[in-house]
């Protein structure tokens, strides 16, 4: 295959964005789209520079992290216990694994007024919105690793009359592993989204509040830039996540 | 039953005309990252009317490919392919085709696989379960019209899909490995069934396998092909009386041809795993 | 150590240990509202919530937002999962198409979706319009990832048999792609339920004057927390029954199949 081929997807997929950039610019300047309504692309280029230099982008950029990893190592220290626990007690696991899939369901960040009562207009708030929200993935991929272990890799362990202890360490979790980091990436994007969006609702903190803040002072190009500047950040977390989760996992 | 009957005197009338497959000089390339293949180089052959011939070869010799391009199924070829004297170019009406693969529709049941070649050809719904029924029958699954293929095991599904391609009457049946996922006793009994149905129904019938056994237990004829590229080693006619079934591979008339075979797939079988290995030695190098 | 799904764990006990633990749970939270250990109504007594449940399903007030929040997570459902499908069928009909676009989808998918929401007043006002194209750009992502995923998984032995038997385009879609993408379709829409009615729900919280989140967001400036707790369990409950229902479509009797 040539590397015209092989670029022509890259190429088609990036030009089309240039194309529909430059096509509202043009819509807008020809007056076709209020301006008001939707800032001039090249502007909210040019806001992205303003936003970093004057509103502390990077400090928010830090802060929101931050929160995102406190909440991370909770839903991995406790989705994991929780999980480990449900398998090994398998009477709590068939009462419960229905109402842990039946939770994952449910709107969970819509609790946040209730979170905001407790803890206060703060970080616990955001903190602790993000974990429960992100908490039943790990579980329920915790649970789904260790069940999944093939019988036949089992059985080898048994042949070698493994103690328990030993069927767990050796067996069972370097089997499930693959499928737990799954649910741990998932819980780490679930928590990071929530966290932003509680930001966002709340007007507290970093990246969300800064959106929030942009669009009640009827900043449009700033606005639109902060949203820019988080998907972007969504991205990268995503991509990051998903490249630790590949070298992690055995090939 | 008056169906059963009136189903095989159609057959038989409308395959004086087409029930004749002439291949011609096939040849086929396929284009890969390292560079243009030839599956196929002038392969041509007969299958008559009403006859039964196997294509043997080990894998790699191209005889999936020819099972397409003689369905119609792949284009871009060079030869031609003709059906009762005529050129074809695509699927043609009087052929059906069975696959190696697990090919029935796991949203329908047992009933609603069979019938979906009549559902195609527009015949209305009672009629078309009376055919199908008919076709469930035939290969033995009466009963099992509501189950679905996830409830069936690996044989039975082949035989929803064998019945599902008989029930669009075709003159002329392909079938490419359709007891390769099967073990060798189901082979051996589908086989039986294969054959009787056939038989009756005077089908003219290409097999594709790489089952020496199936296909002396089954054919009139049998097709040798070389390994990459594709081309005709040998065509060996199998002189077993008719009507057969599976007990004839205890016989020594039929231990002949399987050595016979053999002798001559030995070779090619042999020059594909050579190459194999080098492919895999090369690939670990890299 | 015994592996794998329970088995033998009888029907019964596990009906028992369930009432064990709501039994234990209930006890916990009536004792911790007993004791004054948390500030004041953050943890209402069991028959102060109970009593609020019952007052708001008496409200006929209820009923009306509940309609306009179901209305709103139906239309942005129906807006952003036929737009979604459409897309994805073109990207997993088109190598092409879906080597271009598809990484745009698949990276833009699981961002937050509320932080379009300023945008989204700025294009269609504060009323529910604004909330019903949130829902809609936050359904839109899942529906048309799954579909194009399911598009490209469709097992190609089916499409070759529908060609041999001579089936016309419109009867390969209807008859062989569209049952074949049954699953990934239903699991498409029902992730698609899920972030819609977050968005909009989360949406009415932030500004609205109806809704199920506005409910919530009342609740929450009064401080009346045994409401906030009602309308919650309401929520909760109707979320995981929508769910539910949906999954209920997810697959033909071939869950054993593969």
């Amino acid at each position: 295959m040539s590397v015209a081929t092989r670029m022509a997807p890259a190429t088609l997929g990036l030009g089309t964005l240039v194309v529909v950039g430059a096509a509202l610019e043009a819509l807008i300047r020809g007056g076709a789209i209020n301006r008001y309504i939707v800032p001039l692309p090249s502007q909210v280029l040019l806001a992205f520079e303003r936003i970093v230099v004057e509103e502390n982008v990077v400090h928010r950029f830090l802060l929101t992290t931050a929160e995102t990893l406190v909440a991370g190592a909770l839903i991995t220290i406790v989705g994991v216990a929780l999980g480990l626990l449900l398998n090994r007690v398998h009477l709590l696991r068939a009462a419960c694994e229905t109402w842990v899939a039946a939770f994952a369901s449910a709107p969970i960040v819509l609790m946040y007024p209730l979170f905001l009562v407790i803890f206060g207009r703060s970080a616990v708030t955001i903190v602790m919105m993000g974990f429960v929200a992100a908490l039943p993935p790990v579980i329920l991929k915790t649970l789904e690793g260790l069940a999944a272990t093939r019988s036949v890799l089992v059985n080898v362990g048994r042949s070698f009359n493994l103690t328990p202890a030993q069927m767990f360490w050796k067996i069972m979790l370097p089997a499930a592993l693959p499928t737990m980091f799954v649910g741990l990436r998932l819980g780490l994007i679930f928590a990071m989204i929530n966290i932003v969006g509680v930001e966002f609702l709340i007007n507290f903190g970093g990246l969300g509040q800064l959106i929030n803040e942009l669009a009640e002072r009827y900043d449009l190009p700033g606005t639109y830039a902060a949203i820019g500047f988080v998907v972007l950040v969504s991205v990268l977390f995503f991509y990051v996540t998903e490249r630790i989760e590949r070298w992690l996992r055995p090939a | 039953m008056s169906a059963p009957t009136a189903i095989s005197a159609d057959v038989r009338t409308s395959a004086q005309q087409v029930g004749f497959v002439g291949v011609e000089n096939i040849v086929k390339r396929f284009v890969t990252p390292e560079g243009t293949v030839c599956a196929v180089d002038d392969v041509s052959f007969d299958v008559r009317h009403g006859e039964f011939l196997s294509i043997i070869g080990p894998s790699g010799c191209g005889k999936s490919t020819l099972f397409n391009i003689i369905g119609g199924l792949l284009g871009d070829y060079e030869g031609r392919v003709t059906v009762g004297g005529e050129t074809i170019r695509g699927t043609h009406a009087a052929i059906g085709m069975v696959f190696q693969e697990e090919s029935t529709f796991p949203w329908r049941n047992v009933l609603e696989n069979v019938a979906f070649p009549l559902e195609i050809s527009g015949l209305p719904k009672a009629e078309r379960h009376e055919r199908a029924r008919h076709f469930i029958g035939l290969v033995g699954l009466d009963g099992f019209e509501r189950r679905h293929p996830a409830e069936l095991s690996g044989g039975m599904r082949q035989r929803v899909a064998i019945a599902r391609t008989l029930a669009a009457a075709p003159q002329i049946l392909l079938m490419d490995e359709p007891f390769a996922a099967l073990d060798e006793q189901t082979r051996l009994l589908l086989g039986d069934k294969v054959l009787q149905i056939q038989q009756s129904l005077k089908q003219t019938t290409l097999l594709i396998t790489h089952n020496i056994t199936e296909a002396v237990q089954l054919s009139d004829r049998i097709l040798v092909m070389t390994y990459r590229p594709g081309r005709v080693k040998r065509i060996v006619d199998i002189e077993l009386p008719r009507p057969r079934t599976s007990e004839i591979v205890s016989s020594t008339a039929f231990g002949h041809h399987v050595a016979e075979i053999w002798n001559d797939l030995r070779e090619e079988a042999s020059r594909g795993m050579r190459d194999e290995e080098a492919h895999a030695r090369h690939r670990g190098a890299l | 150590m015994t592996i794998g799904p329970v088995v033998g764990a009888g029907f019964g006990r596990v009906t028992v240990v369930r009432v064990a633990i709501i039994l234990v749970l209930l006890a916990a939270w009536e004792a911790l509202a007993r004791s004054g250990l948390l500030f004041r109504d953050v943890v209402p007594t069991l028959s102060a919530i109970a009593r609020a449940f019952v007052t708001l399903l008496l409200q006929p007030d209820f009923y009306t937002n509940l309609g306009w929040t179901v209305g709103e997570i139906a239309l942005a459902l129906l807006v952003g999962g036929v737009s979604g499908l459409l897309v994805g069928l073109l990207l997993g009909g088109s190598r092409l198409l879906g080597r271009a676009f598809e990484p745009y989808l698949y990276y833009l998918g699981p961002t937050p979706k509320i932080i379009f929401f300023p945008v989204m007043i700025m294009w269609f006002g504060v009323g529910p319009t604004s909330k019903v194209a949130l829902g809609a750009l936050s359904c839109f992502f899942p529906i048309a990832l799954s579909t194009a995923a399911g598009m490209r998984q469709i097992d190609a032995v089916l499409i070759r048999v529908g060609r041999s038997f001579r089936a016309t385009t419109s009867e390969m879609v209807t008859k062989i792609y569209l049952p074949a993408m049954r699953e990934p379709i239903v699991n498409g829409v029902r992730l698609g339920l899920g972030v819609a009615m977050i968005a909009t729900l989360l949406a009415e919280t932030k500004l609205s004057n109806r809704g199920f989140g506005y409910l919530i967001i009342q609740a929450y400036s009064t401080f009346d927390m045994p409401r906030m707790y009602a309308v919650l369990i309401a929520l909760f409950a109707l979320a995981i029954a929508a769910n539910a229902l949906i999954g209920r479509f997810s697959a033909y009797r071939a869950s054993r199949f593969r």
